[in-house]
């Protein structure tokens, strides 16, 4: 089960704003700090692609309560907790995320009351059920969710993270190959090609950097 | 039969979940794990499809760690301030 192509192409935009924000917070950080921006980048980025699901909304609230996601929490809740000391122009406009993040701290304080509920079931020992347990764990916001509802989050989950991980790979070798590129511009690998087009129809609207790249005469792919 | 699946896994609502359902469910978590080409297409255990899934997840976690940590480290070394220009650039290019 391929993940739909407009999730792939909004995660593509999320993630590409993510880390544009965090590069100029972090320019001069340790590396520990850049990943975790660009982990941080990728994870809100998928969530917000995905939109309003059981998972992503566990998802976000568990990433603005780490403390080191401070400037996060004021990116997207902005009034509430102070204005940040440098914002630059393209400030990080994620649609719904204020009503989502806010709708998934009151969903997680809500549902805590609901976990002590004694665990009525009978075959608390066998395989299966071990195996769910440590399958809520794993997923994001699982610990609140009945069984059937655990499995089919899950299967949602499991195809966004490869798609997360496949467009990671796809940046990752554009950019190694732009590095070690060589004379001549003959060579476009096929993953190159991918993630180009993919690009294109997240930024064809909008005019700016886009437009004005794309009418070189120059250009030949 | 449904003995088998833990009373947990039955919805709480007033909808009952059939256990065709939650064999569908199954059934297609696994043709998403990635041996689900080697694997012939007969019934795994639910179980099993259960430890796969967390496993396979798990490593999922690892790989976007890893690349996030290579993605932050050639970001880092490119001389453009502006990282997307560097990446639309290099795409262009």
């Amino acid at each position: 089960m391929q993940a739909a192509k407009s999730f792939v192409q909004a995660f593509l935009k999320q993630m590409l704003l993510g880390i544009q924000l965090s590069a100029v917070s972090h320019r001069s950080g340790s590396l520990q700090e850049r990943k975790s921006a660009i982990k941080l980048s990728a994870d809100v980025a998928m969530a917000v692609a995905r939109g309003s699901k059981k998972w992503t909304r566990g998802l976000i609230a568990s990433l603005s309560k780490e403390e080191q996601n401070r400037s996060f929490r004021q990116f997207v809740l902005g009034k509430d907790f102070g204005r940040p000391a440098k914002l630059c122009h393209s400030s990080w406009k994620i649609p719904r995320s204020k009503n989502i993040v806010r709708r998934s701290l009151r969903f997680l304080s809500k549902r805590k009351s609901n976990i002590r509920a004694p665990n009525s079931s009978v075959l608390a020992g066998t395989l299966v059920e071990k195996r769910t347990q440590v399958l809520k764990r794993l997923v994001p916001g699982g610990e609140s969710m009945d069984g059937f509802s655990l499995l089919d989050e899950t299967l949602d989950y499991v195809t966004c993270l490869q798609a997360q991980v496949d467009v990671m790979q796809k940046l990752m070798t554009t950019l190694e190959a732009s590095k070690h590129r060589a004379d001549s511009n003959a060579q476009c690998p096929k993953a190159k090609l991918h993630l180009l087009a993919m690009v294109g129809s997240c930024y064809s609207t909008r005019k700016g950097l886009w437009k004005r790249l794309s009418k070189r005469p120059k250009l030949t792919l | 039969m449904s003995s088998r699946r833990p009373r947990s896994w039955q919805s709480s609502s007033a909808s009952r979940i059939t256990e065709e359902q939650i064999n569908d469910l199954v059934s297609k978590l696994q043709a998403v794990l990635p041996e689900a080409r080697i694997r012939r297409s007969d019934r795994v255990s639910a179980a099993k499809v259960l430890q796969e899934t967390c496993n396979y997840i798990r490593s999922l976690h690892r790989e976007v760690d890893d690349l996030s940590e290579r993605l932050s480290e050639l970001l880092a070394s490119t001389e453009s301030s502006s990282a997307q220009a560097a990446i639309i650039r290099s795409l262009l290019m």
